[in-house]
């Protein structure tokens, strides 16, 4: 322990444990993120990753283990105090105000924070959400939608920003374009965990890759370290 | 403290138990399956002690065949109700709340133009029991012993048979059960109308015991709803049970020394910090217990 | 949406109905009609008037509260009648002390948003599900006016004011400031209840339109989304549910003022239930209908009550039902509606 501040990731997370009905779906997970990283969780179905996101962002309290962000222990923090201290959550199923229009979503979202670093305006041009203000956000395309929620969360300035399949249900090219948004985000210093099933996405951003596997980190590494791994293979890919 | 006075707390420990679990059943019952709240509970009491005492006095029938003729009278309205209104706010449970406060205003006032201010009692059977200087009436005992049946009977129907079964189903995942060819539609009905039937009953057991006008839904229905909000609507029967047992505890002391009313304001109270910690309620609280329970012993 | 125009085109957003230049055009015509008639009508009539105008800020909370934050409330009454209560005590002691109505006034609205207050606390800060606030907030009635009730006798009072039991408390003194009095017949009154009923509606109006206002609707349409954009969710309802308290408060003076007297029935059961009707009737989610329909039922109900009180709640609750059922959105805000389609449809 020689400089705990300066090895300290920006989130580190012990022991993480959360049972549903008898199930554990996080089962003492150990997992730290270093800032500025940004890292794709895979894993089959019901291997624990949305869950985990519900425990990092508060929706669900752990049965056991211990949520550390930048150095503050925040395990029983209400989900609104985390937001503010820096971390946001894109829901699984796009969660946007659809009666409300694009714009009135972006003012709730925004709440007092006034001197904008520009990163939301970008966000808005790259994603094509500039010119739709005024439009209700229930009659977006799905695609927008989804990219309305990055953008609601991004409008919190978040320093962690979780995105739960950010690409579900969207076309190849749109997906390709989600991808090259969250690595320019990624570029400006925002550090980002993405759970996401589509690999075509995970290998576009080809970056460091954790599995998830019954609750607990099964590999770790970069994307082609998890590609060549036989056991990855085996129970993700379902190759013998 | 002596072994008369145990007995004689006991005694209005069980009055009160009896009056809450027979007051609020019914309407948990249509909240934990169909996730409504049903604002005319009271007002289908008062048709049920209505029911029996126009059967006591104008049919000249006992009083057992007439609290009987509440049960499938107020039962087979609740049908109704259901099938009319009820059935279109599934998906909007505000709504329901208002619209069954307008049906329960429509049948308080309804009932005064129709039947006036006020009704003659039926007479209270004068059944007393002594002991070491209390007494205690028989009526009342009776009515703690049709609470516990009725309780009985309502978890025999929900654990123990088909309809039980299809019931809880359809409680826990509509969707699910539907595409198992579960008729939850007729689920719903035949829920609302087991509520209202066990509303109908209340109004008829009680109907000796108090004055019979059109508002003494509301008398019924205060305590009825904490005992709702304390229990929660994750598991009805349960939650009726311990909701009434817990505030049974709370209100017979109060009421007997310091009047009904801070008995009142003590379930009020008691609502509130319950809540607080235990927003789902006592039924709630249990469920998330026995889950963790199940989590650990799996691990 | 900067400067002095600012908070014009923020009053005319879009969280209500009647957003153009004819709507405001109408309105202040309306609005100086209110105030010019005590020129041409008679103190019976102002008198009149300013009953059904006393009960606007009530059900302008309860839209509030209902409409836009999504929280069902069987409350306003209650707090209706804690501030009267409150207001009686305090003038009618300090009678003798100059602006004593004042802080009658004062003591009043803030008893009001102190106990709304705490009772949101405990309810909110748990995040109980929808249905319990509409059952707890009736069971608060119900206990507050079993408890008035029985406050008959000499026993029951506080300083020299008798609490007065079923009959209420009477000879509370109204409103005074300096030399005007607040009476009943009065115009003084009659003008307070039209600038309390035109700043309640235009600041709700400005509320809604707000940043906060928002937010408010945010937590209605989704409770979890607004909390993880990092919103107090619970705090934000506890302030929402005071402030709709603070302005049933408002109206419990303007009531006293008016009548020098309050009773318990002012918090019972069918008191608790007229501002959900007028809210429900109107459209929860538009003030200007709210504002309507709660002057034109308690306009009714007081014609109807001449008949006989039963037919008056028959009536009521024959309507909350019809428009439950065939109008859901309220019938102001269901006309609104047609209206525009027709419009639309024209050449």
């Amino acid at each position: 322990m020689s400089s705990p501040v300066e090895r300290e990731p920006l989130l580190r997370v012990e022991g993480l444990t959360k049972a549903f009905g008898g199930i554990r779906a996080v089962d003492e997970l150990n997992l730290a993120v270093a800032a500025g990283e940004l890292r794709c969780l895979i894993g089959p179905n019901g291997a624990g990753k949305s869950t985990l996101f519900s425990l990092l962002s508060g929706i669900h309290q752990p049965d056991a283990g211990r949520i550390v962000f930048k150095g503050e222990d925040i395990t029983e923090l209400s989900p609104f105090r985390r937001v503010r201290k820096g971390i946001c959550l894109k829901f699984q199923t796009t969660r946007i105000y659809r009666g409300l229009m694009v714009g009135e979503n972006l003012t709730i979202a925004r709440g007092k924070v006034r001197g904008t670093n520009g990163r939301l305006e970008w966000a808005l041009g790259v994603l094509g959400l500039a010119g739709e203000t005024a439009r209700p956000a229930g009659e977006l395309s799905h695609s927008h939608q989804q990219w309305l929620e990055i953008c609601l969360a991004l409008a919190t300035e978040p320093e962690l920003l979780l995105l739960d399949e950010p690409t579900a249900g969207m076309t190849p090219e749109e997906t390709a374009l989600t991808a090259d948004f969250v690595i320019k985000l990624s570029g400006q210093g925002v550090t980002i965990l993405v759970v996401e099933h589509d690999m075509a996405f995970v290998r576009h951003i080809a970056r460091g890759v954790t599995v998830l596997h019954y609750g607990r980190v099964f590999a770790d590494g970069t994307l082609e370290e998890i590609e060549a791994n036989h056991e990855v293979r085996r129970i993700y890919l379902g190759e013998q | 403290m002596n072994v008369p006075y145990i007995v004689s707390l006991a005694y209005q420990y069980a009055d009160n138990l009896a009056f809450l679990l027979l007051a609020a059943l019914g309407l948990m019952i249509i909240l934990g399956v169909i996730d409504v709240i049903n604002l005319a509970h009271g007002e289908l009491i008062m048709l049920g002690a209505y029911t029996t005492t126009l059967a006591y006095h104008r049919a000249h029938l006992p009083l057992p065949a007439c609290v009987l003729l509440s049960f499938i009278g107020v039962g087979a309205f609740g049908m109704l109700l259901e099938r009319t209104v009820i059935r279109r706010f599934y998906r909007d449970k505000l709504g329901a709340l208002v619209a069954t406060w307008g049906i329960s205003l429509l049948l308080s006032q309804g009932m005064l133009l129709f039947l006036g201010p006020s009704l003659i009692a039926v007479p209270l059977p004068e059944w007393t029991l002594s002991y070491a200087g209390y007494s205690f009436g028989g009526y009342r005992l009776l009515l703690f012993g049709a609470s516990i049946l009725v309780v009985l009977l309502a978890w025999w129907i929900f654990y123990r048979t088909k309809f039980g079964v299809r019931t809880r189903a359809t409680m826990q995942n509509p969707a699910m059960a539907q595409a198992l060819g579960v008729d939850t539609r007729r689920i719903y009905l035949y829920t609302f109308a087991a509520g209202s039937a066990l509303a109908g009953l209340t109004g008829g057991l009680y109907a000796p015991t108090t004055t019979i006008v059109p508002l003494m839904g509301t008398t019924f229905v205060d305590v009825a709803f904490i005992t709702v909000v304390v229990g929660g609507g994750a598991n009805p029967i349960l939650g009726a049970l311990t909701s009434s047992a817990l505030l049974a505890s709370i209100s017979a002391p109060l009421s007997s020394v310091f009047g009904t009313f801070m008995g009142r304001i003590g379930l009020l109270l008691t609502a509130l910090v319950i809540i607080r910690f235990l927003p789902r309620g006592l039924s709630g609280y249990f469920q998330d217990l026995q889950r963790r329970r199940m989590a650990g012993a799996r691990s | 949406m900067r400067g002095p125009l600012g908070i014009f085109s923020r009053v005319g957003g879009r969280q209500d109905l009647g957003r153009g230049a004819a709507f405001w055009v109408a309105f202040a015509i309306v609005a100086l009609g209110l105030v010019a008639f005590p020129l041409f009508g008679s103190a019976f009539y102002l008198s009149n008037l300013a009953n059904f105008f006393v009960y606007v800020p009530m059900g302008l909370g309860l839209c509030l509260l209902w409409g836009y934050g999504g929280i069902l409330s069987f409350g306003q009454a209650a707090f209706f009648g804690i501030s009267g209560y409150v207001y009686g005590i305090v003038a009618q002691n300090l009678s003798l002390t100059p602006g004593a109505s004042l802080l009658g006034v004062a003591a009043a609205i803030l008893a009001t948003v102190i106990v709304a207050a705490l009772f949101g606390y405990f309810v909110f800060y748990g995040q109980v599900s929808a249905w319990i606030i509409p059952l707890l907030t009736l069971v608060l009635s119900l206990i507050l006016e079993t408890f008035m009730a029985q406050t008959a006798g000499y026993q029951w009072r506080i300083g020299h004011v008798l609490l007065g039991g079923y009959n209420g408390m009477t000879g509370i003194p109204s409103i005074q400031v300096g030399p005007l009095e607040f009476g009943g017949a009065s115009i003084a009154l009659y003008l307070l209840t039209v600038i309390a009923m035109l700043l309640g509606y235009l600041g709700l109006r400005l509320l809604v339109n707000s940043h906060f206002g928002y937010v408010v609707v945010g937590v209605r349409d989704d409770v979890e989304r607004t909390r993880m954009l990092g919103y107090n969710v619970a705090r934000m309802q506890v302030t929402v549910f005071a402030l709709a308290a603070g302005l049933a408060g408002l109206s419990g003076v303007l009531y006293v003022s008016w009548g020098n007297y309050i009773n318990p029935s002012s918090m019972g059961l069918y008191a608790a239930t007229l501002p959900v009707i007028w809210t429900a009737v109107g459209g929860r989610s538009s003030l200007i209908a709210v504002t309507l329909s709660t002057v034109a039922l308690k306009w009714l109900a007081d014609s109807l009550a001449v008949r006989g009180g039963e037919y008056a709640f028959l009536i009521m609750g024959a309507l909350l039902l019809a428009t439950m059922l065939f109008f859901p959105a309220g019938i102001v805000v269901s006309l609104n509606r047609l209206w525009r389609r027709a419009r639309r449809q024209a050449p």
